[in-house]
């Protein structure tokens, strides 16, 4: 009688946490939304671009003129403090060094590079920090995400940004950008960090 | 018989009558300490909102003349409410933020109400609500006039301005009152209820499984085995709601530890070392920002008044559920937000009540809580709670 008394304590308090467990899981369940596959599409393509922090990609601008171009997300020496920025390197000579809050240099390249905006030129060639930070708040705030047939789509200071997802990992592989002053497209790759590359970079001196 | 049946009811209707008048009166009295402390926090709220500080609230949160109540962690309450969750790695993002008031907002915004409406009236309601149970549970381990002292004090505790901001705490501090009290009045069901509820809205509802276990136990023999079962239940359940909590987050997010690896964003990552990490970092903390020194001074108080409970008699489930309330975030490396986390420590308030018995110190308590508790509401724009 006594073992009987037992197993119904034990059967009883197994009844109450599973419906404990359940009921809860269904009330939240049904009375929260769940995030929308844009949301979640721009935290996985976030995610991709925080791992890594070196972009190779290939850029073909609105004229049809194709650069290649190389963007470093690392810490850099400015005005005697280390700080986090961004280096991109276009194969036309064009360099930038952008270290938020006040620092954004751009030497060499040609005349259309120069020309550009150094965000538009940032953006395209999938520098991972900008656009890993947009995405995040606006995956964070809801809104201002748009996900249709594998390409996400958001605005980001004045430009309309879709980025080209691949089909299993959610990785951003291509970019498309059009601004008022500017349009192109990009392919991108996500490369490794190593510290021979940082040092052909020259980001150690810096 | 009829006689007898007459003589006897008389006594009984007395008593009745009796007990009534005294829950009157009993209500009246908590009722009127509710009334004080969230008129001095509603009124200084307003002054805060026409006159200043600015502080770090977003603008928003100056939109309306209770805006600093709604300010900080509120803002996630919201989001929550509104757009369900999502965590973003290495940010700060809302899994952080237990489900069942954000549930609650949005039930109030389902009747028409706004969320920061719905949460207002909540939090205040709900303390006033949750100050009677409270009372009543403290009257049942302790006596009267302890619970009359700890419930006073409660309502104008300095850090209690966070039962009047639209935060979960007033809700949690009732429902930790009514699953014990329950749990007392051999209701087993309703303390699994309550218990459950208490920890689907904030972390710290779990420890009030302490008291309830021992409770449980305490029974043990009055009870029948399916009534045993239920209290053993009713003991699992704060595990079994944050379990559902994670289980919810594995099936929307696809991370069921989201709650836990959302709180490393906000700096608070638990490990064995975390205490000392938390002492040791105390004078880079204070270097970065003074206002930790609060915390640490909540801190000091909560230990303080928990040893005067210990003193009066306060049984050990209960210190040490309380303990535990406002040691262990400490182990996640720092001091913040202790003095709110430290209000859902029901024996801080019976230690108080303890050291309330002399009625110098009585005086002294009332004489300080009033104006700290409108000086709270003043520098609430500029640290969070």
């Amino acid at each position: 009688v006594r073992a009987r008394g037992t197993w119904v304590t034990l059967g009883t308090a197994a009844v109450v946490v599973a419906a404990v467990l359940g009921l809860g899981f269904v009330v939240q369940r049904t009375t929260l939304n769940a995030p929308s596959q844009a949301t979640l599409a721009a935290i996985r393509s976030a995610t991709w671009l925080e791992r890594y922090r070196l972009v190779d990609s290939t850029i073909t601008l609105g004229n049809g003129r194709e650069l290649h171009g190389r963007c470093l997300q690392d810490w850099v020496v400015d005005a005697g403090r280390r700080r986090r920025g961004a280096i991109l390197r276009l194969n036309d000579g064009y360099e930038l060094l952008a270290v938020p809050p006040h620092t954004l240099s751009a030497t060499g390249g040609t005349a259309v590079t120069q020309a550009m905006s150094p965000l538009v030129l940032m953006e395209l060639a999938g520098c991972p920090r900008v656009l890993a930070r947009r995405l995040q708040t606006l995956a964070q705030e809801r809104h201002g995400l748009r996900l249709a047939d594998g390409r996400l789509s958001f605005a980001l200071k004045g430009t309309r940004l879709t980025l080209a997802l691949a089909p299993r990992t959610g990785a951003p592989v291509g970019i498309t950008l059009v601004a008022p002053t500017a349009r192109g497209t990009s392919r991108i790759r996500f490369t490794p960090v190593t510290t021979q590359l940082r040092e052909l970079l020259g980001v150690s001196g810096r | 018989v009829a006689t007898l049946e007459h003589a006897g009811s008389v006594p009984l209707g007395l008593r009745r009558a009796d007990e009534s008048a005294r829950r009157l009166r009993a209500v009246a009295r908590v009722g009127g300490w509710w009334v004080v402390g969230r008129a001095i926090i509603l009124v200084t709220a307003v002054v805060v909102h026409n006159v200043g500080p600015t502080g770090w609230i977003r603008l928003v949160s100056h939109a309306h003349a209770l805006g600093p109540l709604e300010a900080w962690d509120a803002r996630w309450y919201r989001m929550v409410a509104s757009d369900g969750y999502v965590l973003i790695p290495g940010r700060q993002s809302d899994p952080a933020f237990f489900p069942l008031f954000p549930i609650m907002l949005r039930a109030g915004h389902a009747v028409g109400l706004g969320y920061t409406t719905t949460g207002l009236i909540l939090s205040n309601v709900g303390f006033l609500g949750a100050l009677l149970a409270f009372y009543a549970l403290t009257r049942a381990l302790l006596g009267e006039s302890m619970a009359r002292r700890a419930s006073a004090y409660l309502a104008i505790f300095p850090f209690g301005f966070a039962f009047s901001m639209v935060y979960p705490e007033s809700i949690v501090l009732g429902l930790i009152a009514l699953a014990a009290l329950a749990a007392l009045r051999r209701r087993w069901g309703w303390a699994a209820v309550c218990a459950a509820a208490a920890a689907l809205a904030r972390p710290e509802g779990l420890f009030v499984a302490l008291p309830l276990a021992v409770m449980a136990w305490d029974q043990r023999h009055v009870l029948s085995p399916r009534a045993r079962g239920v209290a053993l239940g009713a003991v699992l359940a704060p595990v079994a709601a944050i379990g559902s909590f994670s289980l919810y987050l594995g099936s929307a997010i696809g991370d069921p530890m989201a709650w836990s690896q959302a709180q490393r964003a906000w700096g608070r990552e638990f490990s064995p070392f975390g205490f000392v990490h938390a002492v040791d970092g105390l004078g880079r903390a204070f270097a970065r920002d003074a206002w930790v020194t609060r915390d640490v001074i909540a801190v000091v108080l909560y230990l303080v008044l928990i040893a005067a409970a210990a003193r009066a008699g306060v049984s050990w489930p209960w210190l040490l559920s309380s303990l535990a309330i406002v040691v262990l975030p400490l182990f996640s490396g720092s001091f913040d937000s202790v003095g709110r986390f430290g209000l859902l420590a029901p024996a801080a308030f019976w230690g108080l009540a303890a050291l309330g018995r002399d009625p110098r110190v009585h005086r002294v308590i009332i004489g300080a809580s009033l104006p700290l508790l409108a000086a709270a509401i003043v520098v609430l724009p500029l640290r969070f709670p």
